[in-house]
């Protein structure tokens, strides 16, 4: 790579974007206007919505008590608010109690009167009312009078009658219905307290001895510092991503999609530029300028909330951890989303089909940054190697002044994280190396022609797209059969749900999928037999697996802890320990062993093979594997056993042995449940295996662990040089020739 | 110069399946000619043009300039050429002298060598005027002039020209066509792919009529003439590819 045409590249890329005005308001001027505008309109708004009192219609108020005093004129008494000025808020309206011309005086009836309000409400357009009973003053007073006659010790007295209670009504067309409602109810509480404390009084009662304590919140300026620099701490990791991934998408469709558009993208790529320099110029671009971006809205922000805290003394000033760590996160950040960005807007044809990627790229990213914000995510081992998470947990950790744990996990991040961002930019490289996506025309889309070209030219075996579109057909009905999954209460329910999973998510798609995409049904589903020894090597295999596969369980549930709705697999557990073996096996490890294998291993393998290198068909096929297995925990375990049998269809070029070696796996595992104390006591072998009775599970004991993992890497080993190489044998034809020998 | 050699491109189109836009091309150019490609639009122009110049990648045969291959060293090639299409644009947001200076600096001249290069290409192109000008405003004959220059910023061997006159008015198509010329006396080899007949008659010294992305004839204006006996070219350009569709026809209807 020419560092000098890089050089070239970057700074005329950003001469060009700078020229455009566009960009260089969206960029620049935007941030820097956008949060102080904000600020100050929040502000105004807040004092208008200050300054706008709610209008409220108090109905049946006119012989209500004298003392304590509810009203004073036109309004609530100042007394019974916490802040005495909170009594403007509410503007009274007293319902006039006399028949007057063309008004009808509230009735008695409850309800009438509740349906009588609400209509004066409407009419009125008040925002909420208080309906007082058309007794409620008589029985009050009477229950006032009862309770200051104290009947002589030891006589019970008479217990008074509770007092029907004032309702609230809202006019819920108004916006300001609730919060009216909120005040009003504070109001009236206070209102109520009030009288109890005046009867207690007068009936001799001490106040203390009715109500001895309130209980008081005693916050210290330090809690509110630390709760201002929490709260900065779960908003500036999230706004980074956001402004580094929106700083840098629109100049990437402009310098990837825009140049297509107009035509330079051919200029420059018979240039003496190579493609690296040209996709490593652009990236630094589109990281100069999503940096900028970010710098400028965290100034803006910073500025804002500085102006913002002098008014509202309840908000801290952002923690100082914020302006070291928050710089130097940005960089990742934005190499990642400017990689991301750079290979989605190669692909794109235009501008404007590059601005739709925006949306997936928002969907992927949102989830992923919005899961801070869940005060219960914490920094661990298994959510810091979650992609983007991971980074801004560390934030969040950092901001919170927490340096040391942050510290701690620094390096499963930044391993994460630059992991990522390798690969974003791999592919951004593969874009412009692909002639496809920098020549590519716009078709019409015509469904049938579409569909007739793809059955005229479907090949022996499944494209990788056929594959991959399994993969997401198999997770759609597994999305929807979890929607109406309820939990078996005997095993025939739990047989019934499994066979229905097993045929109608796994089977019939890849049926379906297969019918219309492949002629090869054979080279398909690697039906062909591998020699006896490939098949023995899977059984071995998958018996030495299985104690490094407990092992690895029991790591995985150390770091992802399960929840508490998971335990609804102890429920499954009973019923599968009360169940013949026979019969588990028959269904949690024959029929999984024959279903999954001809679908994972079968078509979704067959159609990645197609991408070129046999690792990726092996790893694609083993993620979706894993990912139509239930929950993370499973996921993880499963995407590891899909690694193994994988490479078993790989290297054998048959499907049989990673049947074999699943079936065994999975009756291994039912077969399990069945080790009890009773067991052991019979099988003293058992003891040699595993680890005494605990409280963990069963586990096998180090010893069998290590000498499994080394069984298995010694016939993955002996699997990966033995000399033959079955797919080449299995004469699998290019996509290319697969047309030539069909075509008319 | 360029040799090309069963030169073979196939690519997948959603309406036509399978498509061959190049169909085993050989042909080789020289120094101090104009190789002419004359073809119907769709016939495979750009194709081989791009090929050539490695933007894309053939799927049969060969194809080499100066002894460079264009898949083993694209590098090489692009540094010997000057490419200038109708799909070659130029900046929106920059003046012609900062385009043309920009391609000269990828191409690695030393700052003086690329200053006097480019003094002197404004003064023969006459593009004083658009030293300052940016490529939005413009004019289609400003910015083919801007091309131009920024083709021949590092002094190619080798020029290619795509349809160049496309979209062009008489004047300024005129003018590209001497400036073309200019480029043979001065010892170049051009490749200039046209459907124009009148163009590639006025300028070709040899013509390769291409029809589907197969080579139907191959040689200088008179060869043609004399092997096809006939005397118009547009008239032998028709013949030949109405002939050429009738056995294509022919062979599909037999094969099928």
């Amino acid at each position: 790579m020419n560092w000098q045409n890089v050089k070239w590249i970057l700074l005329r890329e950003v001469r060009d974007q700078l020229r455009d005005r566009r960009t260089a308001f969206m960029i620049f001027i935007l941030p820097l206007l956008l949060y102080p505008l904000l600020g100050v309109s929040f502000m105004q708004f807040s004092h208008f919505l200050l300054k706008q009192p709610s209008r409220v219609l108090v109905v049946g108020a006119r012989q209500l008590p004298e003392e304590p005093p509810l009203f004073e004129g036109e309004r609530f008494h100042p007394s019974l608010f916490s802040e005495p000025r909170e009594a403007d808020l509410l503007e009274v309206t007293f319902a006039p109690e006399e028949p007057a011309a063309g008004r009808t005086p509230p009735p008695a009836d409850p309800e009438q009167r509740r349906q009588w309000a609400r209509r004066e409400l409407e009419q009125g357009g008040f925002d909420a009312g208080v309906i007082f009973p058309a007794d409620f003053s008589v029985r009050l007073a009477r229950v006032r009078q009862m309770a200051a006659q104290r009947p002589p010790a030891g006589e019970p007295g008479a217990k008074p009658e509770p007092v029907p209670s004032p309702e609230i009504v809202l006019n819920s067309s108004k916006a300001k219905a609730e919060i009216t409602a909120g005040w009003l109810r504070n109001a009236l509480r206070g209102w109520s307290d009030r009288i109890g404390d005046a009867t207690l009084q007068a009936s001799g009662v001490p106040l203390a001895a009715a109500r001895p304590f309130t209980p008081l919140l005693e916050q210290t300026p330090q809690d509110k510092h630390r709760r201002s620099a929490r709260m900065w701490a779960q908003l500036f990791p999230i706004m980074m991503v956001l402004w580094a991934m929106t700083g840098a998408f629109y100049p990437a469709v402009d310098l990837c999609a825009g140049e297509k558009e107009r035509g330079t993208l051919e200029t420059l790529l018979s240039s003496p530029a190579k493609r690296i320099e040209i996709v490593v110029g652009k990236l630094l671009t589109i990281m100069l300028f999503s940096v900028a971006t970010s710098m400028l809205n965290l100034l803006s922000v910073a500025a804002t909330g500085l102006a913002v805290v002098r008014v509202m003394p309840d908000v801290g000033p952002p923690p100082w951890q914020a302006w070291i760590w928050l710089p130097v996160a940005l960089v990742p950040v934005a190499a990642l989303f400017s990689a991301l960005c750079l290979a989605l807007a190669a692909f794109a044809r235009s501008t404007k089909e590059g601005q739709y990627y925006l949306m997936p790229l928002l969907l992927i990213t949102m989830p992923l940054v919005l899961a801070t914000l869940s005060p219960s995510l914490e920094l661990t081992v298994g959510n810091a190697i979650i992609p983007v998470t991971g980074l801004c947990l560390l934030l969040r950790t950092l901001l919170e002044g927490q340096t040391t744990t942050a510290l701690t996990m620094f390096a499963p991040v930044a391993a994460v994280t630059l992991a990522c961002c390798y690969l974003a930019i791999r592919w951004a490289v593969e874009q412009f190396n692909s002639e496809n996506v920098l020549f590519r025309e716009g078709e019409r889309l015509d469904l049938t022609l579409w569909a007739k070209q793809y059955w005229r030219e479907r090949g022996q075996t499944p494209t990788a797209a056929a594959a991959a579109w399994c993969g997401v057909l198999i997770l759609m009905v597994k999305f929807f059969l979890s929607l109406n999954a309820q939990l078996p209460t005997d095993f025939a329910q739990f047989a019934q749900s499994t066979i229905a999973t097993q045929l109608l998510m796994i089977g019939l798609p890849t049926a379906l999928v297969a019918a219309v995409s492949i002629r090869g049904v054979r080279q398909t589903f690697l039906l062909y037999w591998p020699g006896v020894r490939p098949v023995l090597a899977a059984a071995v295999m998958a018996v030495a697996f299985h104690p490094v596969v407990v092992s690895l369980q029991s790591l995985v549930m150390w770091l992802y802890p399960m929840g508490p709705n998971v335990e609804a697999v102890a429920r499954l557990e009973a019923i599968i320990r009360q169940t013949p073996l026979w019969q588990l096996v028959l269904v949690m490890a024959l029929l999984p062993a024959v279903c999954e294998e001809a679908t994972f291993r079968g078509f979704i393998l067959s159609g990645f093979r197609r991408l070129g290198h046999p690792a990726r068909a092996v790893v694609f096929s083993a993620l979706l594997f894993g990912f139509a297995h239930g929950f993370l925990q499973q996921t993880i375990i499963t995407c590891l056993v899909g690694l193994i049998v994988g490479f078993l269809a790989f290297r054998s070029g048959s499907l049989l042995p990673g049947m074999v070696f699943h079936l065994i796996h999975n009756t291994l595992a039912v077969s399990l449940t069945r080790v009890d104390v009773e067991l052991r006591k019979q099988w003293h072998a058992l003891d040699w295996l595993l680890s005494p009775p605990g409280d963990g599970g069963l586990q096998y004991r180090v010893p069998v662990v290590i000498a499994g993992a080394v069984v298995v890497a010694v016939l993955t080993a002996w699997l990966a040089v033995r000399s033959t190489d079955p797919w080449a044998a299995l004469s699998l034809r290019s996509p290319s020739s697969d047309r030539e020998d069909h075509s008319p | 110069m360029i040799r090309v050699d069963r030169l073979s491109k196939h690519y997948r189109d959603l309406r036509r399946g399978r498509v061959t836009a190049l169909n085993n091309v050989t042909f080789e150019a020289h120094p101090g000619e104009i190789y002419g490609i004359l073809g119907p639009n769709g016939a495979g122009k750009t194709t081989i043009l791009r090929t050539i110049s490695t933007l894309l990648r053939p799927t049969g045969g060969t194809a080499s300039i100066d002894g460079f291959d264009v898949v083993a060293d694209p590098d090489e090639v692009r540094r010997r050429i000057g490419f200038v299409s109708c799909n070659t644009a130029i900046y929106d947001r920059m003046t012609g002298w900062e385009m043309v200076e920009y391609f000269g600096r990828l191409h690695q001249l030393p700052a003086e060598v690329l200053t006097d290069r480019m003094e002197t290409l404004f003064e023969r192109l006459k593009m004083n005027e658009l030293r300052d000008m940016l490529g939005a405003k413009m004019s289609t004959g400003m910015k083919q002039k801007v091309s131009i220059a920024r083709a021949l910023v590092h002094d190619p061997p080798v020029l290619i020209f795509d349809e160049a006159t496309a979209g062009l008015d008489v004047l300024v198509a005129r003018s590209l066509l001497k400036t073309v010329a200019e480029l043979r006396d001065q010892g170049k080899c051009v490749l200039f792919s046209t459907h124009i007949m009148r163009e590639a008659e006025k300028l070709c010294d040899r013509i390769l009529i291409l029809h589907r992305g197969c080579a139907l004839a191959e040689g200088s204006l008179d060869d043609l003439r004399r092997a096809f006996g006939e005397s118009d070219l547009e008239e032998l350009f028709f013949q030949l590819i109405s002939r050429h569709e009738e056995t294509e026809a022919a062979s599909n209807s037999g094969g099928s």
